[in-house]
């Protein structure tokens, strides 16, 4: 039996936890990798050079996704807007919701799918989106439904559509400085006349080691991140509508269904309350390792982690 | 040296500020939050006589549950009109009460079951007392973060400069018969069928 607050509270550190961790390796792996392109290059563009450029072209692709982040992926997803009459569970949960958490109803759209899923999107609570699949609406109870609804307003509340955006940028800027500095070490470039010396080397040799492994690091902690995001959106739920067992219901429903989402796609895997890929894990590959590649914590440690709340 | 001082103290004022309007800005949305229970009630007041209204003729014969509503919405108006927050939390209940005895019509009278003017009845009964109980949720929920706040250091010390008052939100008194657990309501209840 674990208290509602402390939940929230210790979610809230380990998630703190580990964007910081984010941060400073990717404090680290840019001085690095700007260092190293200096030496390539043969001279040092003053502090924001080569660093300045890649964040502006990561920075442009991923804010136009944060921006319209809800347009495009309803574009994508081909979701119609639901009504109060059809989908009156859906409209009234939700409205309730918002009600209860304080924020203005988010638009409520429905994807023509018979696998059960949900996922939330939007760059701030007022351009909130919340979209759900037939599938759900019709195999969950309005209890259940209202875990899963709850879920994903804590993704809201908590503004992970920025968040996720922002690591989305940073990843980008490593991509960017790692291929940059690669491809300068395979034609040469014009090498400046103080790498003779041993520091010279080192940098160069890091950030080789850095160009190469740092885009794969950077991807591993945004995927650790967005896993973060999905227990403090679980203890969120359960703090909205006080019953966890409507949301473990319902996770165990949905994780039992065999289907896979047609609608979604690798772009959009991370929004959905469950990976929508499921059904296409090899057998016997959940362990530690393959988590490490997971946008979503295993159901079963969730559901545990709920029943504690219970 | 003089220049940290300054950043020290440019900070520390930030810092004050932020608190400050913080527990101004709670305030604020906590009268909002009462406001929106009294609008809730009111939607409850308006929609019982529609839905009483398409009901009529499948339930005619249940003159009793006629009857409760009638009295709901009485107290309902009139607790919405009082404006007083603890009248208001007990008026939405009785409208969550009313619900189980239509269930139980609904259970004895079979062919009630798939008329949809009837589940539509229930659907909107437990939807709208939802929305009752999540607009004091948010109530409850606001002052337990402003009484927090107001409580836990560092935060504190900015609410005892300020002199700001404790939240009451939603009173319940912390004595009387139900906090009591009796001897009757510890045992398992039997269901029989």
């Amino acid at each position: 039996m674990v208290n509602i607050y402390e939940a929230e509270r210790a979610n809230k550190i380990k998630s703190s936890i580990v964007v910081l961790g984010f941060v400073v390796f990717v404090a680290v792996t840019v001085y690095v990798l700007s260092q190293a392109l200096g030496y390539y290059w043969g001279y040092q563009v003053g502090g924001f050079g080569f660093v300045g450029f890649a964040l502006i072209i990561s920075g442009l692709i991923s804010y136009g996704s944060y921006y319209f982040s809800d347009q495009i992926v309803l574009g994508i997803s081909g979701a119609k807007e639901a009504n109060r009459k059809q989908y009156f569970d859906f409209y009234t949960v939700s409205e309730n919701l918002a009600i209860g958490a304080g924020l203005p109803k988010p638009k409520l759209y429905v994807i023509e799918d018979s696998a059960p899923n949900a996922f939330a999107t939007g760059r701030d609570p007022k351009h909130a989106v919340i979209c759900a699949t037939t599938g759900l609406l019709d195999k969950l109870t309005r209890t259940e439904l209202e875990g899963v609804i709850a879920h994903e307003f804590s993704h809201v509340r908590n503004y992970d559509t920025r968040l996720q955006s922002l690591v989305a940028v940073m990843v980008g800027l490593i991509a960017l400085l790692g291929d940059w500095l690669l491809r300068a070490s395979w034609f040469g470039g014009r090498r400046s006349k103080d790498n003779d010396n041993q520091m010279g080397v080192i940098i160069l040799v890091l950030g080789i080691v850095f160009a190469i492994l740092s885009p794969i690091i950077a991807q591993l902690i945004q995927l650790a991140i967005s896993r973060r995001r999905e227990f403090m959106a679980d203890a969120g739920s359960v703090s909205l509508t006080r019953q966890p067992q409507g949301l473990i219901s319902a996770l165990e429903k949905i994780s039992k269904d065999q289907e896979t989402l047609e609608a979604a796609n690798k772009a959009t895997a991370h929004l959905y309350i469950i990976n929508p890929f499921k059904g296409k894990r090899v057998q016997g590959s959940v362990g530690w390792f393959s988590n490490l590649f997971n946008t979503h914590p295993p159901i079963t440690e969730r559901i545990k982690i709920l029943k504690e709340l219970a | 040296m003089i220049i940290y001082v300054v950043i020290v103290l440019i900070v520390l004022t930030l810092w004050v500020i932020s608190v400050y309007n913080f527990f101004v800005s709670s305030k604020t949305r906590i009268k909002a939050s009462i406001q929106e229970i009294g609008n809730q009630l009111k939607r409850q007041a308006d929609l019982i006589p529609n839905l009483e209204s398409s009901v009529k003729g499948y339930l005619s014969h249940e003159k009793g549950i006629f009857d409760e509503l009638t009295n709901a919405r009485k107290a309902i108006t009139s607790a919405s009109k009082s404006g007083d927050v603890n009248k208001m939390a007990d008026a939405g209940k009785m409208l969550s009460e009313v619900l189980p005895k239509i269930q139980v019509v609904v259970e004895s009278n079979p062919e009630l079951k798939g008329v949809e003017v009837v589940t539509n009845l229930m659907d909107e009964l437990r939807d709208t007392s939802d929305k009752v109980m999540y607009a004091r949720r948010l109530l409850i929920d606001l002052t337990a973060d402003f009484n927090v706040k107001r409580v836990t250091f560092p935060s504190s010390l900015v609410a005892n400069l300020f002199k700001i008052s404790e939240e009451v939100g939603l009173k319940t008194s912390e004595k009387g018969e139900h906090l009591e657990v009796k001897d009757s309501e510890t045992k398992a209840p039997k269901v029989s069928f």
